[in-house]
């Protein structure tokens, strides 16, 4: 592989990786405050393991560009600033209610699922291997968010009303994970990664499936809020300010 | 007021292929499906696993052995019509122990299948018999397994020793001057 294209692919995992870590981030801020306590359990589970996910990618950017991949990973999640992470702004936003951060965490399974499906079969190998070791984590986590997406689309007249409005809110930000970034065609076209159309379609392809069995209404096709993954709201500041205050605080500090 | 609380499921989990599955506890869930996803979060994200069943605490029918010994059977009739089915026999062998799945009985009845358990399981001593109906437990799939089971495989288990900080803190308050209490 030269070095043009093992940067580029250093790019393409770096923004799974921080895709995983921000909404690990946002994930765990329902710990201790989920409406029930079996699945206040569960989701911080969820956290824990997008969490791992991460650093698994955050390692195979580090190798890729001949870093540390024991230590880069750290850095990567406590040292960079907002305008240096490169998750999609659908991650970022507040949790919102419990419908809301239901349903970003099941269109992001989806996502994962589809884009793992295709990455097993990576030229690269330690991507495939990678790929191939999340996606049977992210089998349980799929079936577990389109559970509770089926009973809370199909539950009360509340439940219904607070996903189909969160559903309005996060569909048109879902379409950012599929934006391709700079430099993304040639790795597709040497057999990296999956082209995003393909990825794209093949997402709402089960989304739709999913979300209209649960008696939820599919929002007419919206431009993503963001093109670029360097651009984020306000709200991945904040979440930063708070998530890397502690290892700011004491760099290099034993754990 | 009325009850807003999930019914409660118990959950059975089966450590390796030829041991019996163990009760390991409950969960509340709103359905079958949910407390069997509930039951591996919070029963079996690390120990080792290869089989869950939950089924519905009300589902099941108890007998201590002081009932059996003063003959205070349960009042759980047949209901008109209902055939003969399989029920699963789970006995509490020790005090300290959890109950444990230990064979099946035919039953038209809770009542009955309970009487057929005490006769044909043999089992001793038997503390406490449980009996549920087979068709009430949802078992985990054998191909759910992997993604059920499987990532536990490979994660560290670290319990709060692991991380050292009796011994950080001291050296922390050390540094600042301050011997720590009592040493």
């Amino acid at each position: 592989m030269n070095t043009g294209t093992a940067g580029a692919l250093a790019a393409y995992l770096l923004g799974l990786a921080d895709d995983e870590l921000i909404l690990a981030h946002r994930d765990s801020e329902w710990t201790g405050h989920a409406p029930i306590l079996e699945e206040d359990i569960a989701f911080s589970n969820l956290a824990l393991d997008e969490l791992g996910h991460a650093g698994l990618w955050y390692a195979a950017h580090a190798e890729l560009l001949g870093e540390n991949p024991q230590t880069r990973p750290d850095e990567l999640a406590f040292l960079r600033e907002p305008a240096d992470f490169r998750n999609v702004q659908m991650v970022e936003l507040p949790n919102g209610d419990w419908a809301f951060s239901m349903l970003r965490q099941y269109l992001f399974d989806a996502a994962e699922m589809v884009r793992l499906e295709a990455l097993v079969n990576s030229r690269h190998k330690p991507t495939a291997e990678t790929a191939a070791k999340i996606r049977q984590e992210e089998r349980y986590h799929l079936r577990h968010t389109a559970a509770w997406v089926r009973r809370l689309g199909l539950g009360t007249e509340e439940s219904h009303r607070r996903m189909q409005a969160a559903l309005e809110m996060l569909f048109p930000y879902a379409e950012q994970l599929f934006q391709p970034q700079d430099g993304q065609a040639g790795l597709v076209d040497q057999g990296y990664i999956p082209s995003e159309q393909a990825t794209v379609a093949d997402w709402r392809g089960r989304v739709r499936q999913d979300l209209e069995g649960a008696d939820l209404r599919l929002p007419e096709a919206a431009e993503s809020p963001a093109a670029s993954r360097a651009a984020h709201s306000e709200h991945l500041a904040q979440l930063l300010s708070e998530m890397q205050v502690v290892a700011r605080s004491d760099r290099g500090a034993a754990w | 007021m009325s009850d807003t609380q999930w019914p409660r499921y118990q959950v059975f989990h089966q450590a390796r292929p030829d041991r019996p599955h163990l009760n390991a506890g409950s969960v509340h869930a709103p359905d079958p499906e949910l407390a069997l996803l509930n039951a591996r979060d919070v029963f079996v994200r690390r120990p080792p696993c290869v089989s869950l069943w939950v089924v519905q605490a009300a589902d099941i029918t108890g007998l201590t052995a002081e009932e059996l010994a003063a003959g205070q059977w349960p009042e759980r009739p047949a209901e008109p019509g209902r055939a003969e089915e399989p029920y699963l026999v789970f006995i509490k062998r020790e005090a300290r122990g959890t109950h444990e799945h230990c064979g099946e009985v035919q039953g038209s009845s809770p009542q009955q299948a309970l009487q057929r358990a005490v006769r044909e399981v043999k089992v001793s001593p038997a503390l406490v018999y449980w009996v549920c109906p087979k068709r009430s437990v949802l078992a985990s799939e054998p191909d759910q397994g992997p993604s059920l089971f499987g990532p536990a495989q490979d994660k560290p288990y670290r319990d709060q020793a692991f991380y050292h900080t009796d011994s950080l803190m001291r050296d922390i308050r050390r540094n600042d001057g301050q011997e720590p209490e009592g040493s």
